[in-house]
């Protein structure tokens, strides 16, 4: 099959334009018979509900949480970037577009960048008229901050808690909307499968996790807005309970997986304590535009933080990138902290952090300043650590974080599933090999609210014609019987190891070898061992209780045995890829001061692997570069 | 540590609960409470017990699905805290931890630990939005709002609706919950043309679920891990009245 | 829409403790003729209990405060009804001591002690000299009811003297909690200004409970 990304014809900044004078048109009399599911309640699941209903259509909105409000978006802190230009700092669409392409690696879409770019001033004023309290000036305008990999200011921000106010916008919407009776929300509902009928996408089957019941429901077209899948890692930035099974039932029914190796591994979080720990909490990339991070000179030094004189301090990453000092992207910033902390110089109690200081900041601005800018990230600081970070410095470490990679998807965010899309985190479209800080929210957004609304019609237009599908379809009852099958056969394993111990297992297998660094020998030996994993897993697992009810440790176990076999896929696509781009680093192609190679007449392609009886088959959706010309990705 | 829990068990909505005692040894001071819950499901799987049911999801203290009352309080010991966010720290060696899930009548037990606070979002469905389609927005710096304005409105938008003013209110009130969604888009330009028909609706809901009415004991504020303070009800009560007045 | 019972009665029990929380201090101010040397109390106290009893205007407030005092006890007695079904099941363990007052946490049993306290009061005098209910007061020399005589007799009974002190701590505590929430209720919200609104409460509460606790104590060592 080959790969279609149905960019649209003209200029760079025409396309979006074009693509959307030539797109179909439903009338609004039909749009209320054609019905959508959407698969998670965040910024980009919500805002498509949302949108979607506005517009007409009838949506069934689904979300394993409690209430739609608790979905990950929540969790994001720093902002979300619009070229608005606010700053007079020379910001325009081009510049973001190109800052955005160039911290991916150039392993994206320009068309679909420069989309992104284009959309995120709308964006903003979107959110400012959904009532989103964003950061304002006394006179009443709105503040701007800047992020790592960009020497602009177009960051906006509420407090620490960007994230959570965008979704708490969107949710409302969301709310507005079901109070409306155009979409119908279902909570503590999880998507265990995909429904395909002769090629296309027409319905799911979803898990209630109260009664255990497992239900169909058909639709016209599926949108996955499941987010991303770096609890692969065990230890994550993540919520506990975000997963990649809906990505992963999909990739097995034909959609193709892009990029699954691309994970971004944040570089300010909170530093592993113990093996009993379960998460690893954010600490924002907003605190880098203040503070400062370095390490000691002198290996194992156990003196106190503030002991060590400024002399004996190492600011690595002020030394090594001058240009972007601290506000170095995310993939270099965490690599060169790798470094120091393999290198011995990692403080803490185990060794393996890095500070991030705020005494000049608070030398230079004073307290009430940095109070202000970042004071609920301090109070999460202390109550996490305990430790008062205005009077020592924070201690943090990489921790895994977003998966660039996904679901591939077309200019219409379409899987190779017609009738299937993938919005937000959960697809491979705009951020290449590296994500840069504060476009994720911008993503999710810009997909759920812009992007698939304008494009889902040319679709739906065509199903418009066939029957409506129905539940009682013998794929429904076929694909029903498999999920119960496969939960029976979890429930069946009775071994004598917990589901937590697999996830341990995994998570270091997969962050020893396909987290930051990678090499062939690591990554094959990582196959081999997680092939293993797998099948201990299928003999040893054992679960107490019921499926017939709530069961927390069965919904681990399902969510875990698909965890398994795309960590499988994630190592071997990082194998293939021979080179070093954004955050995949290959360790046998470096240059002699660490910095990464990039090998574009071989690997300038996205890799989009099949799923066919347990074997992975790799596409390529080459990239092709118009506009821009793919240069090394230097911050020095 | 070792610490003796004693935990609400409750299989169904409808069956009788009460609470039962666990002993768990192997706990370190850096785990975090539900961590320690974490380490005790998995001793109980590997001893074929079923495992005790208690909600999360972010642990990071800004998703609000966690939240169990610990030791009589709601989210444990300390002041504006979530329970993922309190660790084993706080605990002394042999300590015994009562924990109890959410109670009010509009947050009805499904199983253990996990109550349904599916109330919190038909208050928010009536009217905690402003009314306007994706793609009507105009300029986002055509309306300005004052610094202080903005910050007062972000200090009620605030809120993580996990429900702990509701679980430690003697009356189950919802107001602190309703009154910062009110008072957050309220104070808004943008959201001053639904203003009244907002309060008006949002309490009413608040009434039809059942909550209690507020009596200002001042606890909602102290366990609210948000901070979120409690003179938000007086506004919300003015302009109930304004409402009444005006809209 | 129909009238939303969590604001409409808290809107009236805070009104009506208002209300009341006035009254006493016109109470507590009449009382103090009580401290003055017999030869002038006397006279003064009982011509100034004449003049209210026969007062049309009087007569108004009276029965808004016999109104005022019903509707408070009635809608709190709502209230609570409503407010424990909002809550059936309590907690096993509750240490709400740590984040809010006893006092607080307590209103609805303070209030029902007052409301004893209310109609002891009420029988020992209201009834006798308004109802004439009982033993029949006396006539002062300038012809008015001697009011002075009834309080004066009824304070040289200690356990009399020992209940109306002892009911004045709750009365004390129910003031402090009741006038700062009452303003919460109706809707006063400036962070400063609640803050001075709280310490006039405690105030006010204090003079109340200390004033009216300690008459009858000086009643009766005259």
């Amino acid at each position: 099959m080959k790969l279609d990304s149905k960019i649209p014809e003209g200029k760079l900044e025409d396309k979006w334009r074009n693509y959307q004078v030539k797109s179909q048109l439903i009338n609004p009399a039909n749009k209320k018979k054609l019905n959508v599911i959407v698969v998670g309640s965040g910024l980009s699941g919500a805002g498509a509900a949302a949108t979607l209903a506005e517009l007409g259509y009838d949506v069934q909105c689904f979300c394993y949480q409690d209430s739609a409000r608790r979905a990950h978006s929540v969790a994001a802190q720093g902002g979300i970037n619009a070229a608005k230009n606010y700053q007079h700092d020379g910001d325009s669409v081009w510049r973001m577009f190109y800052d955005t392409l160039k911290g991916g690696d150039f392993r994206s879409r320009e068309a679909n960048v420069y989309r992104l770019a284009e959309l995120s001033a709308p964006l903003i004023d979107h959110y400012v008229q959904q009532g989103v309290p964003f950061a304002r000036e006394y006179g009443g305008v709105l503040v701007n901050r800047s992020f790592g990999g960009v020497q602009v200011q177009r960051t906006f921000y509420a407090r620490g808690q960007t994230g959570q106010q965008l979704l708490m916008a969107a949710y409302s919407q969301l709310y507005k909307m079901i109070r409306a009776k155009k979409v119908k929300m279902f909570p503590r509902s999880e998507m265990m499968d995909l429904v395909v009928i002769d090629g296309k996408a027409k319905g799911i089957i979803v898990r209630d996790l109260v009664t255990g019941a497992l239900k169909r429901y058909a639709a016209d077209a599926v949108v996955l807005a499941t987010g991303g899948y770096s609890r692969v890692f065990r230890l994550s930035t993540l919520a506990i309970g975000c997963n990649g099974s809906a990505l992963w039932k999909a990739h097995k029914r034909g959609a193709y997986f892009a990029a699954p190796s691309f994970t971004q591994i944040h570089p300010t979080a909170l530093p592993q304590s113990s093996e009993a720990q379960s998460k690893l909490t954010l600490m924002s990339e907003s605190l880098r535009n203040d503070g400062r991070i370095w390490v000691p000179k002198q290996k194992e030094d156990s003196r106190k933080a503030n002991d060590i004189p400024e002399e004996e301090r190492d600011y690595y990453l002020e030394r090594r990138y001058p240009s972007f000092g601290n506000l170095a992207p995310r993939d270099i910033a965490s690599r060169a902290a790798k470094e120091r902390i393999d290198a011995g110089y990692g403080v803490g109690r185990l060794k393996n952090a890095v500070y991030l200081d705020f005494k000049h900041a608070i030398e230079s601005f004073g307290l009430k300043t940095i109070k202000d800018r970042y004071g609920n990230l301090f109070t999460m600081y202390k109550k996490i650590t305990g430790i008062d970070a205005y009077k020592e410095p924070m201690q943090i470490s990489p921790a895994a974080h977003f998966s660039m990679g996904g679901l591939w998807v077309d200019y219409e965010l379409m899987t190779t599933i017609p009738g299937l899309y993938a919005i937000g985190e959960c697809n491979f479209s705009d951020h290449g090999a590296n994500r840069l800080g504060a476009n994720s929210l911008l993503q999710a957004s810009i997909d759920g609210y812009f992007v698939l609304p304008n494009t889902i019609n040319n679709y739906l237009a065509s199903v418009l014609k066939e029957e409506h599908p129905n539940t009682n379809h013998p794929e429904f009852a076929k694909v029903e019987n498999e999920v119960r099958k496969h939960i029976e056969n979890i429930m069946n394993v009775n071994g004598t190891k917990t589901v937590d111990h697999f996830h341990r297992e995994l998570g270091k297998i997969m962050w020893n070898e396909c987290a930051m660094s990678r090499n062939k020998v690591g990554l094959e030996d990582a196959i081999n061992k997680i092939e293993k994993l797998k099948d201990e897993f299928w003999s040893e697992v054992k679960i107490t209780g019921t499926s017939n009810g709530m069961n927390t440790e069965l919904e681990k176990a399902y969510r875990l045995a698909d965890f398994i076999e795309l960590g499988i896929l994630m190592c071997t696509d990082a194998l293939q890829r021979e080179e070093s781009c954004g955050a995949h680093f290959r360790e046998e192609y470096q240059t002699e001061d660490g910095e990464a190679v990039r090998i574009d007449d071989k690997y300038m392609y996205v890799s989009a692997w099949g799923y066919n009886e347990g074997n992975f088959k790799m596409h390529k959706e080459t990239l092709e570069f118009e506009n821009v010309k793919p240069t090394v990705r230097s911050y020095k | 540590m070792k610490v003796t829990f004693k935990i609400w068990k409750q299989d169904k909505p409808e069956t009788k609960g009460a609470l039962k005692t666990y002993e768990v040894s192997g706990l370190t001071e850096d785990m975090s409470f539900l961590e320690a819950l974490d380490h005790l499901n998995e001793e109980l799987v590997l001893k074929d017990e079923a495992v005790i049911a208690y909600e999360y999801d972010c642990r990071e203290g800004i998703c609000g699905q966690c939240g169990v009352f610990i030791n009589g309080r709601a989210h444990g010991p300390h002041d504006n805290m979530t329970t993922c966010q309190l660790h084993m720290r706080s605990f002394k060696d042999g300590d015994t931890i009562v924990v109890e899930p959410w109670r009010a009548a509009s947050f009805p037990i499904i199983k253990d630990l996990i109550v349904d606070r599916s109330s919190f979002d038909r208050i928010i469905e009536q009217g905690a939005y402003i009314t306007a389609k994706t793609g009507t927005a105009p300029e986002a710096n055509a309306i300005l709002i004052p610094k202080e304005i903005s910050d007062q409105a972000m200090d009620a938008a605030a809120c993580i609706g996990c429900g702990a003013c509701v679980a430690t209110c003697k009356n189950s009130s919802a107001a602190l919950f309703t009154s910062a969604k009110i008072n957050h888009l309220n104070k808004l330009p943008q959201g001053k043309a639904e203003e009244h028909q907002r309060v008006k609706e949002m309490t009413y809901q608040m009434k039809e679920e059942g909550f209690g009415s507020c009596t200002f004991t001042g606890a909602c504020e102290v366990e609210c891990p948000e901070g979120i303070s409690i003179t938000n009800i007086a506004e919300m009560n003015a302009r109930n009245f304004k409402a009444k007045l005006f809209g | 829409m129909a009238v939303n019972p969590l604001f409409f009665r808290k809107t009236l029990i805070a009104g009506t403790g208002l209300f009341l929380c006035i009254f006493l201090i016109v109470h507590l101010s009449a009382n103090c003729i009580l401290l003055l040397p017999e030869a002038v109390a006397r006279g003064m106290y009982n011509s100034y209990s004449t003049t209210l009893r026969e007062s049309p205007l009087i007569k108004i407030v009276a029965y808004l405060l016999y109104l005022s005092i019903i509707l408070h006890v009635v809608y709190a007695l709502l209230i609570t009804i409503r407010n424990r079904k909002a809550k059936p099941k309590k907690y096993v363990i509750n240490n709400s001591k740590e984040n809010s007052s006893w006092t607080s946490q307590n209103m609805g049993l303070i209030g029902t002690m007052i409301l004893l306290f209310i109609v002891v009061h009420l029988a020992n005098f209201w009834a006798r000299i308004k109802l004439g209910i009982g033993e029949r007061p006396e006539i002062d020399i300038a012809g008015n009811v001697d009011v002075y005589e009834v309080t004066y007799s009824l304070f040289q009974n200690i356990y009399y003297v020992i209940f109306y002190t002892a009911l004045m701590i709750p009365l004390g505590l129910h003031l402090n909690h009741g006038l700062k929430s009452s303003f919460k209720t109706l809707g006063f919200y400036h962070k400063k200004g609640l803050k001075i609104v709280a310490k006039i409460s405690l105030i006010y509460a204090a003079i109340m409970a200390i004033g009216f606790g300690i008459i009858p104590f000086i009643v009766y060592l005259k």
